[in-house]
C-alpha cells in the first residue's frame, strides 16, 4: 500500500469484486429469512443482517457501474511466492497440534526465512535460534500453553 | 485493546487468571484446575468461578491455582458448546451454571440437553428481586403490578436474560399472580441487557421502568440507595443485611424465584475424576469461609452434589419447562 | 478538599521505591508484550501474575504492577503500527494510517516520539478527568440509553467515508462487509445461529483479533513478497525521536481535541478505546480537510488517534469503578483483577474504599510518567529492530501473531480463519478498499445491533424512539453534517482533478 502505487485504470477487479459482494449481499438477505424470531422480540435476528446487506448490495452495484482505481496485480513469480507463504502457513497450522510446537515451528521458521529471501546458511542457524527463542518466550515467559510433542508429558 | 466487553462476541478470550495463578504448568494432577465463567467479568457466573477458585486455593484443596476463563455468549451456550465439542473429557475443568442455564436448556437454546454434561454440585442459591429507581412513582409491588395489569405496555421491564429467560419468567410469574391475562403477558415489554448491573444503570438513566434480576449482582445499588427493592422472591425473609426487604409472598403474591449456583463438567469425564471434583466441592461447601463469602454476596448456602444434584438438575429443567409452557414462553 | 487528601495519600503509597520499581518492570514488560502483534494485555497480565503472587506482593503493590502492565500494553500497541504497518492491538489500528507512511519517509523516530507524547497527554488528561469529574460523568453516561448508543454508532459509520484516502463507496462497502461479518455466530438475544452453516467453530462469532491480524499482518506479508527485493534490503532510516518544535506546537491542539473525544467515548460503557481513537482521527482529519496530509504521513494523524485511544482507556475506568460495568475489553480485564483482590467496584466503591480508588489513580499517573520516560530511550531500541533484515523480522512477526491467535482458543480453526482474512485483506488492499472499516464494523456491529433491538423492545417495535431524545437528535444532526461535508468535499476534489 505504501509503495509508489502502481495504479491501473482497467478496473476489472472492481467489477468482479462488486459482483461477488452483490451476490454475498443477496445471499445474506435471502438466508436471513431462515432465522426464527423468538418469543416477544419486536426485532428478530434477521432484521439487522438485512439492514446491512441492503446498502452493501446497492453500493456493490454502484461499484460495478462506476469502478474506481485498482493497484496492479502481482507478477507470476511474486504470486508463486505468495501462494508458497499461504501454503506454508496453512501446513504449519495443520501440523501444529499433531507434531507439537517445537518441531513444526523449527521447520516453519527456516522455510519462512528462505521465503523472505535468506540464504540457507542464514536461514538454518537463525531459523533454529528464532524457533527456540519463541518457544522459550511463550512456554516460560508468557505461560501460553503450547501443543506438546507426541509422547511428551501432559 | 478495545471495546467489546459488552459485545456478545467473545470479547476477548479474557483468559484471566484468578488470584494467584502460577503459569499453567501442564501435567499436574489437580482435582480442579480451571473454571469457565460463561459470561463477562462482574456477573453472577463470573463471581461463582472467582470466589470458588479463590477459596479452593486458600483452603489448599488444589495445588497451585484455579484459572478462571471468561467465555461469554448466548447466555452460556458458547461455553456449553465449547465444552461439549472440545473438552468433553477434561477431568479438571468445571463450568459455572445456575437456574438461568437450566432455563436455556429447558427451552432448547443450548446445543444439547442435560445428558450432554455431568452435573457436579450446587453450593448455594441467589434470590430474585424486583427493583425500581429510587425516584420511581411505584412505591410498592402492588402499585407496580396494578399498573402492569391495567396497561401491560405502560411499564418497561428489563433484566439480564433474554425474553423468555429466567429473569423474565420470574417477572411474568408475578404479573400472572397479579391477574394479568395471557394476552397481556405477551404485550408486556422486556429489554435484555448484558447483566444485572447494566440493567440497573439503564433504569437509573430512565430508559426502563423496573428490573427483575438476582440480588447478589446488584446488592451494592440497594445499599447505596440508588434503587428500591419492591420484592425479593424468597419464601422466607432473607438474613442480614437484606432482612428489611419485603418478600413477594408477604405482600400476597405466591411467587418465589431462586437462582441456584453450581457447576457442570464435560460429559465424558471419568467417574473417578467426577467423584474427586464433587468431593473437593463438598469440602469447600463445608468450610466456614464459604459461609462467609456466600453471606456477603446475598447467597443462601445450599448443598446438592453428585447423583442427587444430577437428579435435581433434571427436575429443575422439567419445572422450568412446565412454567415456560404455562406462561406461554414455550408453545 | 477530601479528594486531594486521598490523592496525596495515594501518591505517598505509590511513590515508595518498591512500588516505583514494580511500575518500571510492569511498564517495560507491558510495552514489549503490547508491541507484539496478537499479544495484548491478557498475555502481559498473565505474565506478571505469578510474579505478583509468588513474591507475596500486597494488594496495592500487585495492583500497581498490573496497572503498569496494562498501560504499557496500550502504549506498546502503536510501535508495530508505525514500524511494520501491523497494529499491535485494535485501538492502534488507526495509527497505521499515518504512522507507517511517516516511518517510510524516514520519520519513524518522530512518529514514535510524538505518539508517546500524545499517549501520555491523552492518558493524563483522562486521569485528571477521572479525578475531578467521575461522579458527574456517571450521571451523564447513564443518560445514554439504547437509542442514544445506536445514534453514536451511526455517527461512527457516517464518518467512516472520510477516514482513509480511498473512495467513499469503497469505505462504506468495507464497513457493511465488517458489519455483516459481525453477525456471524449465535445471536445472543434469540440464540439463533446466524451464517454458521453448521460449523461449530463459528458459533461464538468471528474474533476481531483474528480478523485484525489477518487483515493487517498476513496481508502485509503477502504485499511484502511482491515488492522489489533490492528496495527491501536498504534499511529504513528512523530519524530523530524529538519532534521539531513547530511540529509539536502544531500537534498540541490536535492532542487536546483527540484526548477530549477519546475520553468521552471511553466514559460511555460499550463505546471504548477503538471508537475513541477512530473518532479522534476522523474528526481531526475533517477539521483540517485540504490543509492536512492525512493518510500520507501527517503527524497529526498519529497524534490524534494515540491521544484518543489512551484517553478512552482512562475514561473507561469511570463506569468500571463507579458502576461495576466494564466499558471495554481492557477494563474487563482490570475489573476481573480487582474482583480477584476482593475489591468489588460499584456505586459504593468511592465511599467505602477511597484509599484503593485513589491509590489506583496515583498508580495510573505514575505509570504514565514512567512510560513516557521509558519510551523515549526505547525509540532507539526499536530503531535497531528496524535495522534487522526483513528475512528475520517478518517470519518473527508472523509466528508471534500465529501463536497469539492460536492461544485464544487453542484452535487451528482460528489460524485458518486468520489466513482467510489475510487473503481477503490482500485483495481488498489491491482493490484500494480500506481494511480499517472492516475491523471497525466487526468490532462495533454487535453493540450497534443489540442497542437497536433493545430500543425496539422498549417501545414494542416503534422505530421513532431512535430519534426521540435530544441527545440522539444532536448526534444525528452532527453525523449528517459531517457526512454531507464529506460528500461535497469529495465531489469538489473530483471536479478539480477532472
Amino acid at each position: 500500500m505504501s509503495d509508489a502505487p502502481q495504479v491501473s485504470h482497467a478496473a476489472l477487479g472492481d467489477r468482479i469484486a462488486g459482483a461477488v459482494l452483490a451476490i454475498l449481499a443477496l445471499g445474506a438477505w435471502w438466508h436471513s429469512h431462515t432465522f426464527v424470531t423468538g418469543f416477544m422480540q419486536p426485532v428478530g435476528p434477521g432484521v439487522f443482517p438485512r439492514l446491512v446487506s441492503l446498502p452493501l448490495g446497492v453500493l456493490s452495484l454502484y461499484l460495478i457501474a462506476r469502478p474506481g482505481i485498482n493497484q496492479r496485480w502481482p507478477q507470476k513469480v511474486a504470486l508463486c511466492r505468495q501462494l508458497g507463504l499461504l501454503l506454508l502457513l496453512g501446513c504449519y497450522a495443520v501440523v501444529l497440534e499433531p507434531l507439537g510446537f517445537v518441531p513444526s515451528t523449527l521447520v516453519a521458521t527456516v522455510l519462512l526465512m528462505r521465503l523472505f529471501g535468506a540464504q540457507w546458511r542464514q536461514a538454518l542457524p537463525y531459523g533454529v535460534l528464532l524457533g527456540l527463542a519463541l518457544f522459550a518466550l511463550f512456554e516460560f515467559a508468557l505461560g501460553i500453553p503450547l501443543p506438546d510433542m507426541p509422547g511428551g508429558s501432559g | 485493546m478495545p471495546i467489546t466487553s459488552m459485545t456478545p462476541r467473545r470479547l476477548m478470550a479474557s483468559t484471566l487468571l484468578g488470584l494467584g495463578l502460577t503459569a499453567g504448568l501442564p501435567g499436574q494432577a489437580l482435582a480442579i484446575a480451571e473454571c469457565i465463567a460463561p459470561a463477562d467479568p462482574g456477573g453472577g457466573w463470573d463471581f461463582t468461578c472467582r470466589s470458588v477458585g479463590k477459596l479452593l486455593r486458600e483452603l489448599d484443596l488444589v495445588d497451585g491455582n484455579v484459572q478462571v476463563t471468561n467465555m461469554p455468549g448466548g447466555v452460556g451456550a458458547v461455553a456449553f458448546s465449547n465444552v461439549a465439542g472440545k473438552r468433553a473429557d477434561d477431568g479438571d475443568l468445571i463450568v459455572a451454571t445456575s437456574t438461568v442455564g437450566m432455563t436455556q436448556i429447558a427451552q432448547g437454546r443450548y446445543p444439547g440437553d442435560a445428558d450432554t454434561m455431568r452435573w457436579l454440585a450446587m453450593l448455594g442459591t441467589d434470590v430474585g428481586v424486583i427493583l425500581v429507581d429510587a425516584d420511581s412513582p411505584y412505591e410498592t409491588l402492588d402499585q407496580l403490578l396494578e399498573a402492569i395489569v391495567a396497561d401491560p405496555t405502560s411499564v418497561v421491564m428489563s433484566g439480564s436474560s433474554g425474553a423468555g429467560g429466567w429473569d423474565h419468567i420470574r417477572a411474568l410469574m408475578l404479573a400472572k399472580a397479579a391477574g394479568l391475562s395471557s394476552d397481556g403477558i405477551s404485550s408486556l415489554r422486556w429489554v435484555q441487557f448484558d447483566g444485572g448491573g447494566p440493567a440497573v444503570t439503564q433504569m437509573m438513566g430512565g430508559h426502563v421502568d423496573a428490573v427483575s434480576t438476582d440480588l447478589g449482582e446488584i446488592a451494592g445499588f440497594i445499599e447505596s440507595g440508588d434503587v428500591r427493592a419492591l420484592a425479593v422472591l424468597s419464601q422466607e425473609p432473607l438474613p442480614e443485611p437484606f432482612d428489611e426487604l419485603p418478600t413477594a409472598v408477604s405482600q400476597g403474591y405466591e411467587v418465589t424465584g431462586y437462582n441456584w449456583r453450581g457447576f457442570y463438567t464435560g460429559g465424558e469425564v471419568s467417574d473417578e475424576d467426577y467423584a474427586a471434583m464433587v468431593d473437593t466441592l463438598e469440602t469447600l461447601y463445608d468450610s466456614d469461609e464459604w459461609e462467609e463469602v456466600a453471606a456477603q454476596n446475598g447467597l443462601v448456602p445450599l448443598w446438592r452434589g453428585g447423583e442427587s444434584f444430577n437428579d435435581f438438575v433434571r427436575e429443575s429443567i422439567d419445572d422450568v419447562e412446565a412454567i415456560s409452557r404455562e406462561i406461554g414462553v414455550m408453545q | 478538599m477530601e479528594i486531594l487528601d486521598f490523592l496525596a495519600h495515594g501518591f505517598a503509597v505509590a511513590l515508595q521505591p518498591q512500588h516505583l520499581l514494580l511500575a518500571l518492570i510492569g511498564c517495560t514488560v507491558g510495552t514489549l508484550v503490547g508491541a507484539l502483534p496478537g499479544l495484548g494485555p491478557v498475555n502481559g497480565v498473565a505474565l506478571m501474575i505469578p510474579l505478583a503472587f509468588n513474591f507475596g506482593l500486597a494488594p496495592t503493590a500487585a495492583l500497581i504492577l498490573l496497572v503498569s502492565v496494562y498501560y504499557g500494553c496500550m502504549y506498546g500497541g502503536r510501535i508495530s503500527s508505525i514500524v511494520l504497518n501491523i497494529p499491535g492491538d485494535e485501538p492502534a489500528m488507526m495509527t497505521t494510517l499515518d504512522g507507517y507512511p511517516m516511518a517510510r519517509a524516514g520519520r519513524g523516530g518522530e512518529a514514535l516520539g510524538l505518539s508517546a507524547v500524545a499517549s501520555f497527554a491523552g492518558a493524563t488528561i483522562a486521569t485528571i478527568g477521572l479525578t475531578l469529574f467521575a461522579p458527574l460523568l456517571v450521571k451523564v453516561a447513564i443518560r445514554f440509553g439504547p437509542a442514544e448508543y445506536f445514534a453514536l454508532f451511526m455517527l461512527a459509520f457516517a464518518t467512516i467515508g472520510g477516514v482513509t484516502s480511498g473512495s467513499f463507496t469503497k469505505s462504506f462497502i468495507a464497513a457493511c462487509l465488517g458489519l455483516l461479518l459481525g453477525t456471524v455466530g449465535i445471536d445472543p438475544v434469540s440464540s439463533v445461529a446466524r451464517y454458521t452453516f453448521g460449523w461449530y467453530e463459528l458459533y461464538d462469532g468471528i474474533d476481531y483479533l483474528v480478523a485484525l491480524i489477518g487483515l493487517f499482518a498476513v496481508s502485509e506479508c503477502l504485499l511484502f513478497l511482491e515488492r522489489d527485493q533490492r528496495q527491501i534490503t536498504a534499511p529504513m532510516r528512523l530519524g530523530s525521536a524529538v519532534p521539531g518544535m513547530w511540529r509539536s506546537r502544531n500537534c498540541a491542539s490536535t492532542i487536546g481535541r483527540g484526548s477530549v473525544i477519546g475520553f468521552i467515548a471511553g466514559v460511555l460503557p460499550g463505546a471504548g478505546a477503538s471508537l475513541g481513537s477512530f473518532l479522534s482521527y476522523s474528526l481531526e482529519k475533517r477539521r483540517w480537510g485540504d490543509e492536512g496530509d492525512f493518510g500520507r504521513g501527517d503527524p497529526r494523524g498519529v497524534a490524534a488517534p494515540e491521544a484518543g485511544n489512551n484517553a478512552a482507556a482512562g475514561g473507561a475506568l469511570i463506569p468500571m469503578l463507579s458502576l461495576g460495568i466494564p466499558g471495554s475489553g481492557t477494563t474487563a480485564i482490570l475489573l476481573a483483577l480487582l474482583l480477584s483482590m476482593n475489591i468489588t467496584p460499584g456505586p459504593l466503591l468511592f465511599e467505602q474504599q477511597p484509599d484503593m480508588v485513589w491509590g489506583l489513580v496515583a498508580a495510573l499517573f505514575i505509570g504514565n510518567v514512567m512510560l513516557l520516560v521509558l519510551n523515549i530511550p526505547l525509540v532507539g531500541l526499536f530503531a535497531k529492530v528496524l535495522q534487522a533484515p526483513s528475512w528475520f523480522l517478518m517470519p518473527m512477526v508472523v509466528l508471534v501473531a500465529f501463536v497469539g491467535i492460536y492461544s485464544l482458543n487453542n484452535s487451528p480453526f482460528d489460524l485458518y480463519m486468520m489466513l482467510a482474512f489475510g487473503v481477503l485483506g490482500y485483495v481488498l488492499r489491491k482493490l484500494e478498499i480500506p481494511t480499517v472499516p472492516v475491523v471497525l464494523g466487526l468490532l462495533l456491529g454487535g453493540q450497534m445491533e443489540f442497542n437497536l433491538r433493545r430500543a425496539m423492545s422498549i417501545t414494542g417495535g416503534d422505530w421513532s424512539i431512535l430519534w426521540s431524545s435530544g441527545i440522539s437528535i444532536s448526534i444525528y444532526v452532527f453525523a449528517a453534517t459531517l457526512l454531507c461535508a464529506g460528500l461535497i468535499y469529495a465531489l469538489l476534489v473530483k471536479r478539480r482533478l477532472a
